[in-house]
């Protein structure tokens, strides 16, 4: 046989017998589910903001929800929990779970404001936690990988690890370093500004968002995070490199956490040792509202992002309009059922 | 094709002296095997007859205790499955082992893709139109019906499912395919889709083995048939020449002899 299949002079056209084709259904909703939901989470922002527009109205435009500084703060509010997000995008779709992003985000954040107030260069201050949050996540992937031990268990732990590790490097306080500091002043700064009116950190986040997304969706190591999620034993023998794939997924995954911290400390100017907690549930429920499934080999940075801004626009929502904000909660749990509700719908009818 | 004529054909792949033990078990006593170019063997045997043994030791994902394997006249060892398909045997076990959230032609050069060229290529990124133009063109060439080369394996029907395998399989130009119970899961239609393909995979030169329970799917296509029982190669039959009750009777114990000599 040749090496690259080449088509004989006289092909035949394909034959007829349509053995058992996919039903017409399956084709439709269901078989395009990802463009579905993606539009779906689209319109239901809209019809949030719509909601939100009208309830806050002052009688002269723009609503309060429109100011251009509350889209601001929605924009800045959506950059860090964006980043973490985007990150575990990567380690759900390989059907684990990174659930130490959060304590990563904090011992991320403290480690810079430590050395910022210590006087290091602000360069320092933002490559050693990025240096150190990978570490972990090649750690966290490294014992996935060769022990052979649950993602879950293996990220809990490190969630607990790291929490503590923070608060002893914080000897349990707030770490705060003078604003006004050679290294930290340029710093805060560019936190708070905004460049053509978007925030900087929203920025960081489209930047974070672009670039994560062409290395998923465009390129080789990307296709294998999807096989590996899909089938890792066939993906094995089909020779894709599943501990370089692991190590990838959670190296970013612990990269970005470290991103989102060394953010969230140049947003408030201190570091706070209990930052990020909670955040990998966040992150984790804004994947799966954009299209993730925790069995793997499902969604996208696309997606992901519309969770984010789905999640941010409703918090930023109901705290304007006075409801109280265990109604956020309420409502972004009911949505997550509902998506993966729908979501198990679509597998059922793809398999007849 | 008549014996007479095989013998002075020398086989593309063969195994001698196979022996297999688990603790006290044997699971292959001694097993002789052959299989010649542009031929379609059946390895029958009953469960526990060593069938999937074998063909685990043939494709590199076991190694014998004892026997060697022969590939083109070469002598070869098998550390790995990897071995083995860099040797040429592709194998397709029972779960097929596709990734069913992704595309027919993803999957088809799943860990061997196409880049694009130049300063893109080397940052590895994926030249889908090339894959799926070749993937359609391929499956078109071996007549294996697929709408939508864009839908997810998990769109597919089980043949359709167990086509794009075994394409996937013989895709990379290997000449010797090893089918693990290919018609296992399918019903009828479906698994003639199969059988068929099988058939044009041999006409287009290649060698296949495959294990069967089912006889009338092996009668169907097998050029000829390899009997083991308990371990131990009890006869050859030739679907032409024997029955299917010679076949089961050899099967189970109650005939010892083969076609050649009943």
């Amino acid at each position: 046989m040749a090496d690259s299949p080449s088509v004989p002079a006289a092909v035949a056209e394909p034959s007829v017998e349509e053995l058992a084709p996919t039903p017409p259904a399956a084709r439709g909703l269901a078989g395009h589910w990802d463009v579905v939901l993606r539009l779906g989470l689209l319109g239901i922002v809209i019809i949030l903001a719509a909601y939100f527009a009208i309830r806050t109205w002052t009688g002269s435009w723009p609503p309060i929800f429109l100011t251009t500084d509350n889209i601001q703060n929605i924009g800045r509010q959506m950059a860090v929990y964006g980043v973490i997000a985007v990150g575990e995008t990567f380690v759900i779709i390989t059907a684990g779970i990174d659930l130490s992003v959060g304590s990563v985000l904090g011992v991320s954040g403290v480690v810079a404001a430590l050395e910022l107030l210590n006087g290091w260069p602000l360069i320092v201050a933002i490559i050693t936690p990025l240096i150190l949050a990978t570490a972990i996540g090649l750690f966290n992937g490294l014992l996935i990988d060769t022990q052979r031990l649950p993602p879950f268990i293996v990220t809990l732990g490190m969630l607990g690890v790291l929490r503590g590790v923070t608060q002893l490097l914080g000897s349990g306080k707030e770490v705060t370093f003078d604003p006004t500091q050679a290294n930290a002043s340029g710093f805060l700064a560019f936190a708070g500004n905004t460049f053509l009116g978007v925030p900087n950190l929203f920025w960081i986040l489209l930047a974070v968002s672009v670039v994560a997304g062409i290395f998923l969706h465009f390129t080789r190591r990307g296709q294998y995070i999807y096989a590996l999620g899909s089938n890792l034993e066939g993906a094995r023998r089909a020779g894709v490199n599943i501990r370089a794939t692991t190590l990838t997924v959670y190296a970013i995954s612990g990269f970005l956490a470290g991103v989102a911290g060394i953010m969230l400390t140049a947003r408030t100017s201190l570091g706070d040792p209990l930052a990020g907690t909670g955040y990998e549930l966040d992150a984790i429920a804004a994947a799966v509202l954009g299209g993730a499934s925790l069995f793997g080999a499902r969604g996208s940075i696309a997606g992901t992002f519309l969770g984010v801004l789905l999640v941010q626009v409703l918090a930023n929502g109901i705290d304007l309009i006075g409801v109280q904000p265990y109604w956020q909660q309420v409502i972004e749990g009911s949505l997550l059922i509902f998506v993966v509700w729908v979501d198990q719908w679509r597998k059922r009818r793809l398999a007849q | 094709m008549v014996a007479e004529e095989r013998t002075e054909i020398a086989p593309v792949l063969e195994a001698h002296g196979i022996f297999k033990r688990y603790g006290r078990v044997t699971a292959l006593n001694g097993v002789e095997f052959e299989a010649y170019p542009r031929e379609i063997v059946a390895l029958i045997g009953d469960n526990g007859a060593g069938k999937s043994t074998l063909i685990k030791i043939l494709s590199g994902a076991i190694r014998p205790d004892e026997g060697t394997i022969v590939l083109d006249g070469q002598t070869v060892e098998f550390h790995t499955p990897r071995d083995a398909r860099d040797a040429g045997i592709e194998t397709v076990y029972q779960d097929l082992a596709l990734a069913q959230d992704l595309d027919v032609a993803t999957n088809l050069f799943l860990g061997r893709e196409v880049v694009l060229p130049g300063l893109l290529g080397m940052l590895e990124f994926l030249n889908r139109k090339a894959m799926r133009t070749q993937a359609a063109q391929y499956l078109r060439q071996l007549r294996v019906t697929i709408q939508n080369p864009r839908q997810t394996v998990d769109t597919l029907s089980g043949g359709q499912r167990q086509s794009v395998a075994v394409a996937r399989a013989v895709f990379w130009g290997k000449h010797i395919l090893i089918l693990d119970e290919p018609t296992a899961a399918l019903g009828v239609a479906q698994s003639t889709m199969v059988l068929e393909l099988i058939q044009r995979v041999r006409d287009q030169g290649l060698t296949v083995v495959f294990i069967s329970h089912n006889m009338p799917h092996v009668f169907e296509v097998a050029d000829r048939m390899i009997v083991l029982r308990h371990g131990q190669r009890v006869g050859t039959l030739f679907p032409k020449e024997a029955s299917m009750e010679q076949a089961v009777s050899l099967m189970t114990g109650a005939l010892g002899t083969d076609s050649r000599t009943a």
